[in-house]
């Protein structure tokens, strides 16, 4: 058990540091009297909470939700073949990670923005699908629920890829072979062997775009041309033009408690695989 | 049996590849367009690199965000590699829900972690500055670490580290040469997540930063939001081009003509 | 067999290898030139300090005037940015110290006042105060402009292609009709929309009448079906490019835009508009209270001002420093002056407005 705290140590007491103490004021915070200008005013009241079930707040949840789950799926889809495929591809393995994250060390707004160069009726998409004669008139892409999509996927790519890639790495092509030498068919041998290796790299990836996904607001405004409110938008204007701290904190609370029931749940599951001391 | 790759699995990669590309390719390109605004080509011209040279803010903002990067990053991988390990290998009470603690970071809005920090900090008395910002960096990556390499560690084969115990091998010896060079990949991956996302990170970084400690995307951020010009297009295509030739000359170095692919037997 | 498992440790050193190399880029930019410019030992002239700290919007100067400053004066700047009165106003209520100068926007002084965050300044320190045009010496949010200098002006308007409208739009009604859906554009700001549709209706761009703002949220969710997006300063590329014809915008960003379209025209609605004032203040607890003087009186000189307002395409205060932009930025004649209003600090109304401005944006 001592040796568990030496691990453990360091970086719990950063943590706490650093993370839980701030996040203790926040939940102070959440309880408090919003200041007119900012900042909270003394006083206990838990309106903010009460504020929060709303059906207009209620249904920025609901669909930032749905849009999670949704950026959260098309992840998996893109984001399993590659990760594979970088795991098979032996000396190439590192430049093939590289080039992943590489465009991710430019800033996250100028390459929104140059999403928008791609997507708007004149852009290069639509000038060459006109130019090979596939469309007629220009697709309507920017400013669309799909376009905010695409750019929450675009965003958290590499999220998910980096985890999955770390799970299959190990992947002892023997096994697979074993599994083909047994007679086991391409998709067979998939699910039985590859899936289930991978699961723990698929389902971390999934936590870490999912969850991220649910505060992002910066891809709604701008490839979706801030016509909709997501949860992200919702907190972030509490601390800024809405000047309502408490709202914002409890907003977010309200969000932390949700997902860490679900992620309660994740881990109980874990437990069997969970090698034996 | 030479690892082989279904072509079709190969198309789709390819086709993500081009979609994660794609916009940056677009932005090296607007950053010699005549245009200052990024939306049509009009011509080409290197003025936007030439301004650069005049920028003594940009590259300021530069190193700031490289010196947070690396220490950002050097710290959060070597204390979410030990929690991953501690929580992998360890049973102690309360597991369970620390593990689930771990991924509140990831949950938080930003914008509420950056500001109580900041209340926090202001509350002590510690300056803001280039401290402050990797303090804050490094408490936001560690999660994301320990999920990359606890995700690693779970599926592990133990068998060769508890040979090697059994061989007289003390615990240190055994981690330092059976159980590291297998988890390596996963830190690997988990040290770029983390310089990653302290590198891009803005709202965090916007709160916690004090005078003269303006990193590169409080500096992008601001510059594009108010009137995007291409000097930020061409110092976007100058970190691309320098980290790429980094890694290759470092590639270079480090894989000789020896390839020993020992097959698998 | 795991024989194989022989190529992770040539990987141990590869993957070191790397980050060192990456560590080492680092480096280099010590010595970058320009990174510092602290060149010649500086020293201060008269009883300054040697230092001042600058917290601005950004790109919201001319590209020498620190330079300029701090080679006369013999104090070192430093220089950050911001890009929202929000996040300053957020960030120095949690109690970010150390900025002399700051620059909000007149709502945004209120608001610092009323926590007490600003400094009174020392007029015998600003000898260029003459230099300011009668109409900004005095302000609706500093009264007696004990607290601030101003440092530009701007409107909100419209801002147009004349090439492809058929005649030049006059009223905020514009947005409300079908003619050029989804080639219209309006602010993402809630208080721009809200308020260009209160002046429709012929209320105040501030009020905090809930039966007001009903009528102003529905004709804003009326517009919303015409608009192709919500989109605030970068809305200028789509303009440029002739993706939008229409957009709701503030007067500095339409001037920037015709310089590189000339169909580009501006015009302030019949109804009335907005008028606002970015004003320089000190805070309280600034470490550099004389420097920050000098530097704010330094702005008021007419030459300075004018590369300012000239890179910046907004309006000057400073009537010495008008007199020189071309072409020139007339101040409002007073029949504007009476359709247009300061964007006022709501106060407690905020919760208001907002919950309003999340329904339109949620409908």
């Amino acid at each position: 058990m001592a040796a568990a705290w030496l691990q453990l140590a360091p970086g719990s007491l950063w943590l706490l540091a650093f993370f839980v103490a701030p996040v203790l004021i926040m939940l102070g915070y959440s309880v408090m009297h919003a200041g007119t200008y900012g900042g909270v005013s003394p006083g206990l009241t838990l309106g903010a909470y009460r504020r929060f079930v709303d059906p207009l707040y209620l249904t920025i949840l609901l669909r930032t939700v749905l849009i999670s789950l949704v950026c959260t799926a098309i992840c998996v889809v893109l984001g399993f073949p590659v990760a594979y495929v970088i795991a098979r591809s032996g000396r190439w393995k590192h430049r093939l990670l590289f080039l992943v994250v590489l465009p991710f060390w430019t800033s996250f707004l100028v390459r929104t923005y140059a999403m928008i160069f791609l997507l708007r009726d004149g852009g290069l998409i639509n000038t060459w699908l006109q130019a090979l004669h596939l469309i007629r008139e220009p697709l309507t892409m920017l400013y669309t629920p799909g376009a905010v999509v695409a750019g929450l996927v675009y965003g958290f790519l590499p999220f998910m890829v980096l985890p999955i890639y770390a799970s299959l790495e190990h992947l002892d092509p023997a096994l697979l072979e074993a599994a083909e030498n047994l007679g086991a068919r391409p998709w067979s041998r998939f699910r039985r062997v590859t899936l289930p290796l991978s699961l723990p790299g698929l389902v971390a990836g999934s936590l870490l775009v999912f969850i991220p996904a649910l505060g992002s607001f910066l891809t709604s405004d701008l490839l979706g041309g801030a016509k909709q409110v997501m949860l992200g938008n919702l907190i972030q204007n509490q601390f800024t033009t809405a000047r309502d701290w408490p709202f914002g904190a409890a907003a977010s609370f309200v969000l932390m408690a949700a997902v860490l029931a679900a992620l309660l749940v994740y881990v109980r599951v874990q437990r069997p695989r969970v090698d034996a001391a | 049996m030479p690892r082989r790759v279904p072509p079709s699995l190969a198309g789709v990669t390819a086709l993500v590849y081009l979609f994660l590309h794609a916009p940056a390719l677009v932005l090296v390109l607007f950053s010699f367009n005549r245009s200052r605004f990024s939306v049509e080509w009009t011509g080409v011209t290197l003025d936007w690199y030439a301004r650069l040279a005049g920028r003594s803010d940009i590259f300021r903002a530069l190193r700031a965000s490289i010196i947070v990067g690396m220490a950002s990053t050097a710290i959060a991988t070597t204390l979410g590699t030990l929690i991953a390990l501690g929580l992998a290998r360890r049973r102690f009470p309360g597991r369970e829900t620390y593990e689930a603690a771990l991924y509140l970071p990831i949950v938080t809005p930003e914008i509420v972690v950056g500001i109580s920090l900041l209340v926090l900090f202001a509350a002590i008395g510690v300056p803001l500055g280039l401290t402050t910002i990797t303090i804050a960096h490094v408490a936001f990556s560690i999660s994301f670490v320990v999920v990359v390499v606890l995700a690693r560690l779970r599926g592990m084969d133990r068998t060769l580290e508890e040979a090697a115990l059994i061989l007289g091998a003390d615990e240190l010896t055994a981690f330092r040469r059976v159980t590291l060079p297998q988890l390596w990949p996963a830190i690997a991956a988990g040290a770029l997540l983390a310089f990653t996302l302290s590198f891009d990170d803005f709202i965090i970084t916007f709160f916690v930063s004090g005078v003269g400690s303006t990193t590169l995307p409080l500096l992008v951020y601001a510059m594009v939001r108010r009137s995007i010009e291409p000097t930020v297009n061409a110092i976007s295509t100058i970190i691309l081009l320098a980290t790429t030739l980094l890694v290759w000359s470092a590639d270079r170095i480090t894989s000789g003509p020896r390839t020993p692919r020992a097959v698998a037997g | 067999m795991k024989a194989n498992r022989h190529v992770p440790h040539r990987l141990n050193r590869r993957e070191l290898l790397r980050l060192a190399c990456l560590g080492l880029a680092g480096l280099p930019f010590a010595g970058v030139p320009g990174c510092s410019g602290r060149d010649a030992a500086r020293v201060p002239v008269a009883d300054l300090e040697p230092e001042l700290n600058i917290y601005n919007w950004s790109d919201y100067i001319a590209p020498d005037t620190v330079r300029a400053f701090e080679r006369e004066f013999g104090v070192r700047v430093s220089y950050d940015t911001y890009e929202s009165n929000e996040e300053l106003l957020a960030k120095l209520a949690a109690g970010a110290a150390g900025y002399d100068v700051v620059v909000p926007t007149g709502y945004g002084i209120q608001a610092l006042l009323a926590q007490d965050l600003l400094a009174p300044l020392e007029r015998s320190r600003l000898s260029n105060w003459d230099n300011i045009a009668p109409l900004f010496r005095d302000s609706p949010y500093d009264p007696g402009r004990r607290y601030s200098v101003p440092y530009q002006w701007g409107v909100t308007g419209i801002a147009y292609r004349a090439d492809r409208i058929a005649a030049a739009p006059d009223s905020w009604g514009t947005f409300l009709e079908s003619r050029y859906a989804g080639h219209m554009t309006m602010l993402d700001d809630g208080r721009e929309v809200l308020g260009a549709m209160l002046k429709l209706r012929g209320h105040s761009y501030n009020s905090v009448n809930a039966a007001e703002l009903a009528a102003a949220r529905a004709d804003a969710i009326a517009a919303k079906a015409n608009l192709m997006a919500y989109v605030s300063a970068p809305v200028k590329g789509q303009l440029i490019a002739g993706d939008v014809w229409l957009a709701q915008l503030w007067s500095g960003d339409a001037t920037q835009a015709r310089v590189e379209q000339a169909e580009i025209e501006f015009v302030v609605p019949r109804e009335g508009s907005m008028l606002f004032g970015d004003a320089m203040a000190m805070s309280r607890g600034a470490p550099h209270p004389r420097a920050a003087h000098a530097f704010m009186n330094y702005v008021l000189r007419p030459d300075v001002g004018a590369a300012i307002a000239q890179a910046t395409g907004y309006g000057t205060p400073n009537a010495a420093a008008a007199a020189r932009l071309t072409p020139a930025r007339p101040y409002p004649t007073a029949a504007e002056l009476a359709r247009l209003e300061y964007q006022a600090e709501l106060g407690p109304a905020n919760a208001l407005w907002d919950r309003t401005w999340v329904e339109v944006k949620s409908a």
